[in-house]
């Protein structure tokens, strides 16, 4: 019967490799995720290290009336230019990121020792704004410290005694902190992915069979319903794990494309771990190919599986997509969810975290067991007499 | 061999066969008539084994179709109801791929694959896609598949339908020759010449019931008419209207 089974299996793929949409599905659509997450790596990656570049510019206001804060931002490197004449519709404009305004009463403030403001005005929703918030914050910060410094100084108290802490914070991550984020897009586009990659076939190989009108002569070979149906499900699955082994190769290309590899990920990435992922995942594959089958087989028509079909890997990214913002600690009952336990191993992944090998385990054996239910009910569905008619 | 007694089988509400009882002999061809919606496609369908009857038997070379499926399956040729091709398949992988699902391969597969496509006339499209094929073309394809096991039974549903009168006679050669071989031939038709011209006996149904059975010149002497369509109508109790 295996060898049946196996006739079956080759026809599909022959079949389906020489249909464009089929192909489409398995080959390119899988590049799209890897293709946007690099592009918004890339992009975010060259906007923080260009805002943390030594030669930042900014600019300033009326800068004549606070020439000490001018001074001292020019000796940090800072490039001081002239201010646009409507500072605040210049930076909603976009024109520039920062304008800094030294307002009229500054210089008499300031040399009376009293609170004298500083107006900064930024656009905090775009992230080159941000950066240089952040910056400009830090430069003001400084120099507020050196002046009142002084101030105190000049009073006779030593300034160690009034600052028992001076923090100086190392931020490993720092550029390529945001893009690690972003990182975590990847679990939802691998799931989504995943139950995408097959889908063709699945419909092509039962309602399209039915359609076509070739499915009734096929079953009156003398094979049974049930090894019919399993060398269907077994070319629809390698076009699964075709999909699957596409868009982790994507991923690891463009990640260390886009982040020149500074990405730690793109380094753990390699062709032994795809392979992992991909066997780690294989269960999950099974159960979506499952899925795929009963609803291509119990739809009356091409365009009804279609409908079903095209939402249906929507459903299990959707945890995926809530823990990009909203992580969760794994836990045990967890790895017993098909779908929802890959995305949290794929997470940890992601993270640069060790798998234990106790979830790992648990996931693949919950969804072998969900995967198995799945394929004993497609096989019954096709042992109905329904099955030539649809329904 | 088919023999068949006591086929009843239902689609809610409808009664689509109502105990069928029938023989069709080796060397013989038997022609399965009646108006649309007489039965003739279920009662194929039970025989090709796609459906299962609520109560009776069908056997061929004596076994049950129910029961002995893939034995049934092996001695039968089958041109069904429907008859698609796959649109990205050549007509020989379309041949390759049933004599694999029978267990056939290697050079002998291959040799009669080839004997098929120069007896059903195949030869100047095998190679090419079935996208696109004619009416007429499918038809041979589908016979083609349907003959690599080279079946002793062969059940034909409406093998003419919507064919020229060039292939309509091609199909009658080779279903004379199949007789000639000493193979038995079920096909059904709803038109009354084509019956007589084929058929060495047949199996007349209306409304899910075999309402006649005999050579052409019994029923005729039966009806007491000389014109095939007048007798048809009589035994089929239907009148001239939709």
């Amino acid at each position: 019967m295996w060898r049946r089974i196996f006739v079956v299996f080759l026809k599909e793929v022959v079949d389906n490799s020489r249909d464009r949409r089929s192909l489409l599905v398995a080959l390119i659509y899988p590049l799209l995720g890897p293709a946007i997450l690099g592009i918004l790596i890339s992009a975010v990656i060259d906007v923080v290290s260009a805002g943390q570049a030594r030669d930042m510019t900014l600019a300033v206001k009326d800068g004549e009336r606070a020439p000490g804060l001018v001074r001292f931002l020019e000796e940090r490197g800072v490039k001081v230019t002239p201010a646009p004449l409507d500072p605040e519709s210049a930076v909603r404009d976009g024109k520039v990121e920062i304008v800094m305004v030294i307002p009229d009463d500054y210089p008499t403030r300031f040399r009376a020792g009293q609170t004298a403001s500083i107006v900064v005005v930024a656009n905090s929703s775009r992230l080159p704004g941000l950066v240089a918030l952040n910056h400009a914050a830090a430069l003001l910060g400084d120099y507020n410290r050196e002046v009142w410094g002084a101030r105190i100084a000049s009073r006779g108290v030593d300034i160690q005694e009034l600052r028992p802490l001076d923090i100086k914070s190392i931020d490993v991550a720092a550029g390529t902190h945001i893009a690690e984020i972003l990182l975590f897009m990847v679990p939802p586009l691998f799931i989504f992915n995943l139950f995408m990659g097959g889908v063709y076939l699945a419909i092509d190989t039962t309602s399209g069979e039915r359609e076509r009108g070739s499915l009734e002569p096929l079953l009156i070979n003398p094979v049974e319903r049930w090894a019919l149906m399993l060398g269907k499900y077994l070319a629809a699955l390698f076009f699964t794990g075709a999909a699957v082994a596409v868009q982790l190769m994507a991923f690891s290309v463009t990640f260390h494309s886009a982040a020149g590899g500074t990405l730690a990920f793109a380094e753990v990435l390699s062709i032994a771990a795809i392979a992992g992922i991909v066997l780690m995942t294989l269960p999950l594959m099974m159960v979506a190919v499952g899925v795929q089958f009963i609803i291509a087989t119990v739809t009356r028509s091409f365009k009804e599986a279609q409908t079903y079909l095209g939402l249906l890997p929507l459903v299990p990214a959707i945890p995926g997509m809530v823990l990009v913002f909203a992580p969760v600690q794994a836990k045990a009952w967890m790895m017993m969810i098909p779908a929802f336990s890959q995305t949290l191993l794929l997470g940890a992944f992601v993270r640069g975290e060790t798998l234990p090998m106790a979830d790992v385990a648990l996931s693949m054996s919950s969804s072998l067991v969900a995967a198995l239910a799945l394929i004993a009910i497609s096989a019954h569905l096709y042992d109905r007499e329904k099955l030539i008619f649809g329904g | 061999m088919i023999r068949v007694h006591g086929l009843k089988k239902s689609f809610p509400p409808v009664m689509a066969l109502d105990g069928v009882a029938f023989e069709a002999l080796d060397g013989e061809v038997t022609g399965l008539i009646g108006p649309n919606g007489a039965g003739k496609t279920t009662a194929l369908r039970i025989l090709y084994t796609v459906l299962r009857p609520d109560s009776g038997a069908a056997r061929i070379d004596g076994f049950d179709t129910v029961n002995d499926r893939r034995d049934v399956q092996r001695r039968i040729g089958v041109l069904p109801d429907s008859r698609g091709l796959y649109p990205r398949l050549t007509a020989r992988e379309h041949v390759r791929y049933y004599g694999r699902l029978h267990g056939l391969g290697g050079a002998d597969l291959e040799r009669r694959i080839d004997a098929l496509i120069e007896t059903l006339g195949i030869t100047d499209f095998a190679d090419r896609r079935a996208r696109g094929f004619s009416k007429g073309q499918t038809r041979k394809v589908a016979m083609a598949r349907a003959l690599v096991h080279e079946p002793h039974n062969l059940l034909l549903d409406e093998p003419t339908n919507g064919l020229d009168v060039g292939s309509s006679r091609a199909v009658h050669k080779l279903i004379d020759g199949w007789r000639r071989q000493g193979r038995c031939v079920l096909f059904c038709s709803h038109i009354m010449q084509e019956v007589a011209a084929v058929a060495d006996r047949i199996v007349v149904m209306a409304a899910g019931r075999i309402v006649a059975q005999g050579t052409v010149a019994e029923l005729l002497r039966r009806t007491g008419t000389d014109d095939l369509e007048r007798m048809f109508l009589s035994l089929t109790g239907r009148t001239e209207s939709w």
